[in-house]
C-alpha cells in the first residue's frame, strides 16, 4: 500500500516538474503520428492504384513494359521498407543521405530532424497501406467493375467513382491500425534526436533517474491516446456506413400513407442470431416514425 | 425496316485452349428481340459479353455502325455507352442510392447536367416502377428490385440496343415476373433486345428471332414458331425437349 502512496508521489513530482515536456511530447508524437499516417495513405493510394492498372495480353509492348517496371518498383519499395525495422530505417537516412552527398542533403537543426522523421514513418507507413489498398481494390466484387464498364465508363472513372469509394471503406480499419501503430512507433525516432511522448521520458529520466513512474506516465499516456484515436476511428467507420434506412417516396404527394421505413437491424452476418427480432432491433424496426 | 445495328463476323473467342465460340455470323437489326438459348457452358454469356467488350474476342469482327469495334484502335468506353448491358448478378454500385445509380453514368459519361440526369433517371425509374425506392442503396432491395433498377440504369444512357445476361436465372421464381413483365413491355416499344435467357416462354412468346447455341456454334436459328415448332437438328430437339418436358 505505501509502496502505491509512494508511486503516486512521484508522479505527481515528475508532473509538476515536468508536466509541459511530456505535453509537447504527446503533441509531437500526436503530429508525427497523424501527419505520416495521411502522408502514407496518399503513398499508398498512389502505389495500390498503380498496382491494380489492368495489363491486357491485348496491350502494346510499351505500356506492358511500363506497367511491369511500376509494378516491380512498387514491389521493391514494399518489400524493403516493410522488411527492414524502422529504426534502421531512420538511421540509414538521416545519417545516410549527408554521407552519400557529401552534406548537400542533410537534416540540420530541429526543422531537419522533423523532415527526417516525417520521411521516414511516412514511407514506412506507406509500404504497408500499398499492400492494404491493392487488397481493398482487389476485394470490390468483379461485377462492380464490369457494371461500370458496361455503361461505358473508362479505367479511371470506374476508380474514382465506383471502386475507390467502395475499397476506402473497406480499408478503413486498416488506416486506423496503422495510425495506432504510429502513434507508439514514432517512439523510436529518439535515435535521430526527434523529442516526441518517449523521448521526453528518456529525456526527464536522465535527470532525476525516476525510472518507474515516469513510465506509469508513458504507459497511460500511450493507452489513452490509442483509446481515443480506436474510439474516433470507429465512429468515422459507422458514419462513412451511412444510414440503415430510407424513406419512400411516394409518386403522388397527395397521398398521405408514406411513412419512413427502416431497414431492420439485422446485426452483421457472424452475429450468432440475426438482431432482427431481438429486443434492440426490435426498437429500431418496422416502419414508423410518422407519416410524411 | 431491315436497319443493321450489329454485324457479328466469324467471331471466334478462346480461353487458353478451350475455345468458347467457334466462327459465330450473326445480324441484329433495329427493333430485334432475339433470345439466345442454350445449354450451360454453350458460349452464350461469352457471345454476349464479346459484343459487348467485356470480353475481347480472339478473331473476328463486330460491327456497329460501320465501324469493327473489335479493333483495338476503338474506344471501347465510347463504344459500349451506346450498348446496354444487364447482368445475372445486377451489379449496382453498392457505394450509390438507387437514384444515384442511374444518373452517375449520364453525368460522366454522357456528360449530361445534374438536372437533366436526374430527369431522365426518374423518368425510367418510374417506366420500371422503382420510383419509391429512388433513396434506397442496393444492399436493402430484394433480387428482382434491383433488376429493375439495373434495367433503368442501362435505359437511362440511351442506348441503340440492350444486352440481356441471363437477367433472371439469380431471382427467386416470384421474382421472375416482375422483371419479365418490364422486358416484355420494353420489347413492345421497340427497343432493340439481344436476351440470353433460360426463360423459354418468354423466348417463345416475345422475341423475333431464337438463336439455338450449342458447343460454341450457332447450332439453328429462326422465328420462334420455328425453333420451336419445327426444330430441324436433332441437338435442338434434344434440348428443346429436355426442357419442355417440366
Amino acid at each position: 500500500m505505501d509502496k502505491l502512496l509512494k508511486l503516486t508521489e512521484d508522479i505527481k513530482i515528475l508532473w509538476t516538474n515536468y508536466s509541459d515536456q511530456y505535453l509537447i511530447g504527446i503533441r509531437n508524437t500526436l503530429i508525427l503520428a497523424v501527419v505520416a499516417t495521411l502522408v502514407g495513405c496518399l503513398i499508398g493510394f498512389v502505389c495500390g492504384i498503380l498496382n491494380t492498372i489492368p495489363c491486357a495480353k491485348q496491350d502494346p509492348p510499351l505500356k506492358r513494359f511500363f506497367l511491369k517496371l511500376i509494378r516491380a518498383i512498387v514491389r521493391i519499395y514494399v518489400e524493403v521498407f516493410r522488411g527492414t525495422p524502422m529504426v534502421l530505417q531512420a538511421v540509414f537516412i538521416f545519417y545516410g543521405l549527408p554521407y552519400f552527398t557529401d552534406g548537400a542533403i542533410s537534416f540540420k537543426g530541429m526543422s531537419g530532424i522533423w523532415m527526417a522523421a516525417m520521411v521516414v514513418v511516412s514511407v514506412n507507413t506507406g509500404a504497408y497501406m500499398a499492400e492494404s489498398v491493392r487488397g481493398g481494390i482487389n476485394s470490390v466484387d468483379s461485377g462492380q467493375t464490369e457494371g461500370a464498364k458496361a455503361i461505358g465508363m473508362t479505367h479511371v472513372q470506374t476508380m474514382t467513382n465506383v471502386i475507390m469509394p467502395q475499397a476506402i471503406r473497406n480499408i478503413i480499419p486498416q488506416i486506423g491500425n496503422n495510425f495506432i501503430i504510429n502513434i507508439k512507433d514514432t517512439s523510436v525516432m529518439f535515435v535521430i534526436g526527434f523529442v516526441e511522448f518517449f523521448g521526453a521520458h528518456r529525456n526527464i529520466v536522465g535527470m532525476n533517474l525516476k525510472y518507474f513512474p515516469s513510465a506509469v506516465i508513458e504507459m497511460v499516456g500511450y493507452l489513452t491516446l490509442t483509446l481515443v484515436a480506436s474510439f474516433l476511428l470507429r465512429w468515422l467507420e459507422k458514419k462513412m456506413d451511412g444510414s440503415d434506412h430510407y424513406e419512400l417516396v411516394q409518386e403522388d404527394p397527395l397521398v398521405m400513407t408514406a411513412g419512413t421505413y427502416r431497414h431492420p437491424n439485422r446485426g452483421s452476418c457472424l452475429d450468432e442470431q440475426s438482431r432482427e427480432f431481438s429486443k434492440a432491433g426490435k426498437r429500431k424496426s418496422g416502419r414508423q416514425e410518422g407519416g410524411r | 425496316m431491315d436497319e443493321k445495328l450489329l454485324e457479328i463476323r466469324h467471331l471466334s473467342k478462346t480461353f487458353g485452349n478451350h475455345q468458347v465460340l467457334k466462327d459465330i455470323d450473326f445480324t441484329v437489326n433495329r427493333g430485334d428481340v432475339i433470345s439466345i438459348i442454350g445449354a450451360s457452358g454453350s458460349g452464350k454469356s461469352t457471345l454476349l459479353r464479346c459484343v459487348n467488350l467485356l470480353e475481347t474476342p480472339t478473331s473476328g469482327e463486330v460491327i456497329y455502325d460501320g465501324i469493327n469495334v473489335a479493333d483495338r484502335k476503338v474506344n471501347a468506353p465510347e463504344y459500349r455507352s451506346h450498348v446496354g448491358m444487364v447482368f445475372q448478378s445486377f451489379n449496382l454500385f453498392n457505394n450509390m442510392t438507387v437514384l444515384k445509380n442511374c444518373m452517375v453514368g449520364q453525368i460522366k459519361v454522357l456528360k449530361r447536367s445534374k438536372e437533366e440526369a436526374e430527369k431522365t433517371a426518374l423518368l425510367y425509374l418510374n417506366k420500371v416502377g422503382m420510383t419509391p425506392y429512388i433513396n434506397a442503396k442496393p444492399r436493402q432491395m430484394s433480387g428482382g428490385q434491383k433488376q429493375r433498377v439495373a434495367i433503368a440504369r442501362a435505359l437511362a444512357m440511351g442506348p441503340d440496343v440492350l444486352l440481356f445476361d441471363e437477367p433472371t436465372s439469380a431471382l427467386d421464381p416470384e421474382m421472375v415476373g416482375e422483371v419479365l413483365s418490364v422486358m416484355k413491355q420494353l420489347a413492345r416499344e421497340g427497343m432493340t433486345m439481344l436476351v440470353v435467357t433460360h426463360e423459354m416462354a418468354f423466348a417463345r412468346d416475345v422475341s423475333n428471332r431464337v438463336v439455338y447455341m450449342n458447343d460454341g456454334v450457332i447450332c439453328e436459328q429462326g422465328t420462334p414458331e420455328q425453333v420451336f415448332g419445327d426444330p430441324q437438328k436433332q441437338e435442338t430437339k434434344e434440348f428443346l425437349s429436355r426442357f419442355l418436358k417440366d
